[in-house]
């Protein structure tokens, strides 16, 4: 790894401990491989903080940059001192052809980028609110797959992350979930969502994407 | 394990979607299909793979199902690899990942965008203020040193907006409480967040701009758009009432619409939505580069802004009918 060691003279860039990164909202221009050190990617709700993701040294942030005009989705704050490599679309491709692990990475991590926009493109092109919501818990089950023989799903996700994943307003995703509620396929408690079979949202979905089309 | 060369006759299935599956493979010779369904278009897309191309890699490093099914349409030789056989390979050739970077980030691009299109307003903040309010956040919770950050970051680049001003007056309380309390030891400073105000005080020029305004207004229902917009356009140069600045700002797009300039009308209504995610005639807004689009002959994309609005409207608002009108349409066109 001395490539590592050289590329760090020129692209190193190093936080200390509670620094921010970057922030939500700010125009992203850099990306990052963190070389030591662990990161917070957080979001702001509110009067809520919430941590999406702790990352440890080899892993990659903020690479939607390498997308144009798009604004930080998240903020990163620097756990400890943090030293990481700095890119950016102009300096990328240099870096890359001299390290094929890092861009190896970057590819991964592009694979799985896509596979959830595409996700959740199908979540949003269906028309009835009903179904984007069940959508939206489908695609959960999807990414927790359970070994477990059964229908029932529970899920510690707020109606605000359903409300955000369906792109609708938390107060229109309430009422969808209310009224599941009350047709009982799904029962809300405070910290978790049951949803009491969820084959039974599969064949809902289906069936309105398939009106669609 | 070694990559394995495989043979198929002609009409047989390399894999099919929704399989999992590690392999990833190589066309040597022969013709195959990749089929698939357009997630936008929910077309059946098929796409030839070029001899020595790549193709069931993002599923394979990914660990996803399968997105589409290889069909083998001539007797055709491949080589399978293992993912970690597949990580061998391409990290002797780093010109091969790049060139996939590419297509990836391509791709990703693509998706990304097509995904904000159909989310716009409602589900995003203005970044603006999304900006400006971290910076509260953390002065709330007396992190001086992060809402610093925050604020400086604001005043880069909207060094003009609407929260210049408090934000310039917060760094300057920030860093008094950071030398004379230290990170997390001072008080908490909540508030004196005002969205732009609508100025008052001037009241005599504000109702100037009314009558400017309504005159434009009672010019678009004389279908004199060309004149409206010129007034609306003055009324927006003169700037100096922030109330009639939106609302100008909303009816310049109206005339663009019915001016048939519908390029300009998405742009202004698009800029609009941008600038005030809260804008009392937003939804009418949408409704307007909905039919833009729809004019345009992009069906999806007037498909994708109707849907929108009708998942922010109630029934009873007459806006409802009005979309439901527009998507019929959109069918029998």
């Amino acid at each position: 790894m001395n490539g590592i060691n050289s590329m760090f003279d020129r692209f190193g860039v190093t936080f200390q401990r509670g620094d921010i990164i970057f922030c939500e909202f700010e125009p992203g221009d850099n990306f990052y491989l963190i070389q030591s050190g662990r990161v917070q990617i957080l979001k702001i709700m509110g009067d809520i903080e919430k941590t999406i993701d702790i990352l440890q040294p080899g892993e990659i942030f903020g690479e939607m940059a390498i997308l144009e005009e798009a604004p930080r989705s998240a903020t990163a704050i620097a756990l400890d001192e943090v030293k990481a490599l700095e890119f950016n679309r102009e300096n990328f491709e240099i870096l890359m052809q001299g390290n094929p692990q890092i861009a190896l990475k970057l590819l991964k991590l592009f694979t799985k980028r896509i596979y959830d926009q595409k996700r959740r493109f199908m979540i949003l092109t269906l028309e009835d609110i009903e179904a984007r919501v069940a959508d939206v818990f489908l695609m959960l089950a999807e990414k927790s797959p359970q070994e477990e023989e059964t229908n029932k799903r529970v899920f510690s996700t707020t109606v605000d992350d359903i409300a955000h994943w369906a792109g609708m307003s938390p107060a229109k995703c309430r009422e969808v979930l209310n009224h599941f509620a009350a047709q009982r396929r799904i029962e809300i408690y405070s910290d978790r969502i049951v949803v009491k079979n969820i084959n039974d949202f599969a064949r809902f979905v289906s069936s309105r994407r398939k009106q669609r089309e | 394990m070694s990559p394995k060369a495989i043979r198929y006759r002609a009409n047989s299935i390399i894999y099919f979607k929704g399989d999992v599956s590690d392999k990833i493979y190589i066309l040597n010779s022969g013709k195959v299909s990749l089929n698939y369904t357009d997630i936008e278009t929910g077309q059946e897309m098929h796409e030839l793979i070029k001899t020595g191309e790549f193709f069931g890699v993002k599923s394979a490093l990914g660990r996803y199902p399968r997105e589409e099914t290889a069909v083998v349409l001539a007797d055709s030789a491949v080589i399978a690899f293992s993912v970690p056989e597949f990580e061998m390979l391409v990290s002797k050739n780093t010109r091969i990942i790049m060139k996939m970077l590419k297509v990836f980030s391509n791709q990703l691009r693509r998706i990304h965008k097509q995904v904000q299109n159909l989310l716009y307003s409602e589900e995003q903040v203005n970044p603006e203020t999304g900006l400006f309010k971290i910076g509260e956040y953390y002065m709330s919770n007396k992190r001086y040193h992060q809402a610093l950050y925050a604020y400086r970051r604001y005043l880069v680049y909207y060094p003009t907006g609407i929260h210049a001003q408090e934000a310039t007056k917060k760094i300057e309380l920030a860093e008094e409480y950071l030398q004379k309390y230290g990170q997390g030891k001072g008080p908490s400073v909540k508030g004196m967040v005002k969205e732009a105000p609508v100025q008052k005080k001037k009241t005599k020029e504000m109702s100037n701009v009314a009558q400017q305004y309504y005159n434009a207004v009672s010019l678009i229902g004389q279908q004199k758009y060309e004149q409206a917009y010129n007034e609306f356009k003055k009324i927006i140069e003169q700037g100096n009432d922030e109330e009639y600045l939106a609302k100008s700002r909303y009816e310049i797009g109206r005339c663009l619409f019915f001016m048939n300039r519908f390029d300009d009308c998405i742009k202004s209504f698009t800029e609009l939505i941008q600038r005030y995610p809260t804008h009392p005639d937003l939804k009418e807004a949408l409704f307007f580069v909905g039919k833009s689009y729809q004019e345009k002959g992009d069906t999806t994309k007037a498909k994708g802004f109707y849907n929108k609005i009708l998942s922010m409207v109630s029934e009873e608002e007459p806006l409802y009918r009005k979309v439901k009108r527009a998507l019929k349409s959109l069918k029998e066109g």
